[in-house]
């Protein structure tokens, strides 16, 4: 992760100079500091590359005054219309033509502080790279970017906005490495150590293995653990800010309910018994995402110390077909005591679900429940990869949530429940099954997952199936690992349960 | 007229079974029936709780007497699904009576609706009478006469659906929808002659494999009012093979109703002349059969549709949007609509994303989105809003053509890349998709007529005020 530093105008001695150049803006500052240097070479360079400026328009000018081994013109679009998604895509754009740089300087003197921070944000985010099993990669090849300085006179309120964001970043790129970490290194016990490191921001991790989960009565989870030869484990993480958090009047008495966030953590999903066909299997690693994703946003929330009380819990199993696993036909117990028919095995995220989320509601009464999981393929045929599903039993939660993620490059799309599609679930051996057919499969999968959830509690359900992984580069993200969601569900506490 | 006929009257026949709705609570709508009966009503209706679902079948000297559970009705849907109650519960008879004294001319109505359409089977439907009881049928009357209109249409709509493939084939499909002339609808037919001038390349590659040849017709009712005409375009695929991108014999018998769309613009056209609406209306029907034979168009392929645009064969079995491309351009070009909704059996990914009890709806406008939906809700024809994202119509670049037809591969949203597909060719008339696929057939795979009664009510809604014009 580059560092980030908000300095004084001055012309850097070496290293890249960006400019952030918005149509018909006019050059000031560094830009026309640099243009009068160098004799009108940059204009005139602009002018021959048809640079006008323009969103997603770029262009690099090599070396054009001593120390300076290259210029890079980045456009921000109309002046009147930069909003914090176009300065992120900017920046995120100028990642890749600096990385070869050890340092670079971005003139940002035309920039309010809340865009440099957004530029910067987009740059940082874009930088995330997963190379740790690369071992024979080339130093050449590698990006070498170190440190970005944005050049501003208002250096003091860009520190200020950046402080929050640079909180998120982090958060984002723990849950991307969560994401990205192959089957074998990152089991179920794995990923809940690597839950412990963040107990230096504040946040309290507690760490659950099957003993505790049978007593709490957890069926359904513990069937889908049966067949891996590693223990399951549940997270619990609560971050109090709200409470005092991180403070020295910690564990005062909580102001208010708690909201709580829930993931499917499926570090391998074969499908167990119900296996799945062998291409793209390997995407299966991926199935954690929805976990990852809670762990991350709960550090971008202690990172900024966040005036929320919130908690976090995720429910970390492997889903391994064996001696052991659990079969189709078979019924488990539910903790709320409800039964379910496994009719496909494949379907155990919401099995892992049904049991966190109910300890969650007996535990924190939260004011309300978001879960994340990557729970169907049929959100993918039903959506894509631009939104994700968001179901909700409660219209004032689905609108903030909707609202929360355009901003932040993270949409959702709404999509039904209904008495209709809970019929599907029905069984004639226990209370549900655990599919409800082909038709409308992500749906009776949210209306599974409902039959948990309380009555009067305001609660999401997010398939972010399509969106946890991307097999393209996205504006902020390289492909790979999105960590969809961090952003989304951080601005949704921001804009609405702070303070 | 198609299905049970619907008369009013002011009490019962005796002998003739009679439906009582029983709401819940103590009020009991037999309790207002004239003549000395009210105590004989609230001696059947002992412990009677009015719940929905709850039927009491009681024999007494006037006949037989079904006591239905009621609930708290609120809206229409619920007196619809009332009606289709009562005729469950009669069983195998030939007339039966709704009781509807005391209740609002709309619910008696809509309790009417619900047992007419209820009533519909393609070849086993003993009901042929109904008789609606009310305090006064000269008021309700003429509401009637509407409902009856659209449940007209959409009885029209599920027979169309209902036939197999053999006997409903474009040539068959054109001449039934001829006869629709005899209602003041002018109805014209292009062949592949003048498909052919016209340079409709997708709808004749599409139905170049089957022995008989593709339509296009053209449905039009003047209506009264001097503005455009709101347009209906309708998949009328008669029988889908698949082509050669064959379908798997599984399941490929249901494959008759992919002209469900094409039916239920035909039935809103119906209902519309029926009830002498005074909006203007034409409707664009693409009929083709699509087989595997040596004139089949092919994966590869690239067609020039009819609006100039050539688009490339990814997948035959997508053969819907090509045949809609060409209707909805010849809409735009040959009739300016102020507004254009098409309806089509299109994807099997609508039916996995939203399943059989919501069709998606995709669109280029929000204010027609809304209007329909609202529609939809009033007649419980459910729709819910679909994405067309940018991603979407990226996905639909070629290196050869225009654009391409689909993608393919596992896991894609082909609802919403047909959509974007179709989006192309709406151009910047106000335009609503509706994928029907999920909805087209019940749980027992007869046809539902989804999409007649809804674009008729949007019509009565939206495009009947005098000041529109």
């Amino acid at each position: 992760m580059p560092e980030i530093a908000f300095v004084k105008p001055a012309m850097p001695k070496h290293g890249a100079l960006v400019l952030p150049i918005a149509e018909d803006g006019v050059a000031a500052g560094l830009h026309a500091a640099l243009d009068q240097a160098s004799g009108g070479a940059i204009t005139r360079a602009l002018e021959a590359a048809s640079f006008k400026g323009r969103k997603g328009q770029s262009a690099t000018i090599w070396a054009p005054v001593e120390g300076i081994s290259r210029v890079v013109a980045i456009g921000l679009g109309k002046a009147g219309e930069i909003n914090a998604e176009a300065a992120e895509a900017a920046g995120g754009a100028t990642y890749a033509l600096v990385a070869k740089e050890r340092d670079a300087t971005v003139a940002a003197e035309g920039l309010p502080a809340p865009l440099a921070a957004a530029f910067a944000l987009g740059l940082q985010l874009k930088s995330y790279r997963f190379d740790r099993y690369r071992t024979t990669e080339k130093e050449d090849d590698k990006p070498k970017l170190e440190k970005v300085v944005f050049a501003t006179d208002a250096a003091t309120a860009c520190k200020n906005a950046w402080a929050p964001l640079r909180a998120i970043a982090e958060g984002v790129f723990i849950t991307r490495d969560l994401v990205s970490e192959p089957p074998n290194v990152l089991h179920p016990v794995e990923m809940a150590e690597r839950c412990k490191p963040l107990e230096k921001l504040g946040l309290t991790i507690e760490i659950l293995g099957p003993k505790e989960m049978k007593k709490l009565g957890f069926g359904a989870f513990l069937g889908v653990a049966q067949g891996s030869p590693v223990e399951p484990r549940m997270v619990v993480m609560q971050w109090m800010g709200a409470s005092g958090s991180g403070t020295a009047t910690a564990k005062k008495k909580p102001a208010q309910k708690p909201v709580a966030f829930i993931g499917k953590g499926v570090t391998f999903d074969t499908g167990g018994i119900s296996i799945k066909p062998a291409g793209g299997m390997e995407d299966m690693k991926w199935d954690m995402a929805g976990a990852g994703t809670v762990i991350g946003l709960m550090a971008a929330l202690a990172g900024r110390k966040a005036k929320v009380d919130a908690v976090g819990l995720v429910g970390l199993v492997e889903n391994m077909p064996s001696g052991t696993a659990q079969r189709p036909g078979d019924v488990v117990k539910t903790a709320s005591g409800q039964t379910v028919e496994v009719i496909n095995t494949d379907a155990e995220g919401r099995l892992v679900l049904c049991d966190v989320m109910h300890y969650a509601q007996e535990r924190f009464d939260p004011r309300f429940m978001v879960d994340l999981a990557t729970l169907t393929g049929a959100i993918i045929i039903a959506l894509g990869h631009e939104h994700a599903g968001m179901f909700s039993n409660d219209d004032t939660l689905a609108q903030q949530l909707a609202a929360a993620g355009k901003p932040v490059g993270e949409a959702v799309w709404r999509m039904p429940l209904g008495e209709a599609y809970d019929k599907q679930l029905k069984s004639e051996i226990a209370d549900m099954k655990n599919v409800g057919g082909r038709p409308g499969g992500s749906i009776t999968a949210a209306q599974f997952i409902q039959r948990f959830v309380n009555k009067g509690r305001p609660w999401a359900h997010l398939d972010i199936a399509g969106v946890a992984w991307s097999s393209k580069d996205l504006p902020t993200a390289p492909k790979g690992a999105t960590a969809f969601g961090v952003r989304l569900l951080d601005r949704l506490v921001a804009d609405h349960y702070e303070g | 007229m198609i299905g049970a006929e619907v008369r009013l009257r002011v009490a019962p026949k005796p002998g003739v079974p009679l439906a009582v709705p029983v709401l819940a609570g103590p009020v009991l709508a037999g309790q207002v029936l004239a003549g000395g009966t009210a105590g004989a009503w609230t001696g059947l209706a002992a412990g009677f709780a009015g719940t929905v679902g709850e039927v009491r079948d009681c024999a007494t000297p006037e006949g037989r007497v079904l006591l239905l559970g009621a609930g708290q009705p609120q809206r229409g849907t619920d007196w619809e699904a009332l009606g289709a109650a009562a005729v469950r519960a009669a069983g195998p008879v030939k007339r039966l009576a709704l009781l509807a004294r005391g209740l609002p001319p709309e619910a008696a109505v809509a309790l009417a609706t619900g047992a007419a359409l209820a009533a519909w089977h393609p070849h086993d439907a003993p009901l042929r009478r109904l008789d609606l009881v009310v305090d006064q049928p000269l008021l309700v009357q003429p509401l009637w006469a509407r409902a009856a209109a659209a449940v007209q249409g959409a009885l029209f709509t599920r027979e169309l659906t209902a036939l197999p493939g053999n006997v409903l084939h474009p040539a068959a499909f054109a001449a039934r929808l001829e006869t629709l002339a005899e209602h003041g609808i002018r109805v014209d037919v292009l062949g592949e002659k003048r498909l052919r001038r016209l340079g409709a390349g997708a709808l004749l590659a599409v139905g170049a494999g089957a022995a008989h040849g593709p339509r296009l017709a053209v449905l039009r009712w003047r209506g009264q009012f001097a503005v455009p005409p709101v347009a209906f375009i309708g998949k009328g695929i008669t029988f889908d093979t698949g082509g050669i991108s064959i379908k798997p014999t599984e399941g490929m018998e249901r494959m008759t109703s992919d002209m469900a769309g094409a039916a239920a613009c035909a039935g809103a056209m119906l209902a519309m002349a029926l009830r002498r609406s005074p909006a203007p209306a034409v409707a664009v029907l693409a009929i083709a059969e699509n087989t595997t034979g040596g004139d089949s168009y092919r994966p590869g392929d690239v067609l020039r549709t009819m609006s100039g645009r050539t688009v490339e064969v990814v997948d035959t079995d997508a053969e819907g949007r090509l045949v809609l491309a060409d209707a909805l351009h010849y809409a735009v070009s040959q009739h300016q609509p102020q507004a254009m909704l098409d309806l089509a059996t299109l994807t099997g990914a609508m039916v996995t994303a939203l399943g059989s009890h919501r069709a998606g709806i995709f669109t280029n406008d929000a204010a027609l989105q809304a209007q329909a939906a609202a529609a939809g809700d009033q007649v419980g024809e459910a729709l819910w809003p679909m994405p067309i994202g940018a991603r979407h119509r990226e996905d639909l670049r070629s290196e050869i053509a225009d654009l391409k037809q689909c993608c393919a591969g596992p896991l894609l949203p082909d609802a919403s890349h047909a959509a974007a597909f179709l989006r192309e060719f709406a151009g910047d008339t106000p335009w609503a998709h509706l994928d029907i696929a999920g909805v087209r057939l019940d749980e027992k795979g007869l046809p539902t007529g989804f999409g007649a009664r809804l674009l008729d009510r949007l019509v009565e809604l939206y495009f009947e005020h005098p000041d529109r014009h």
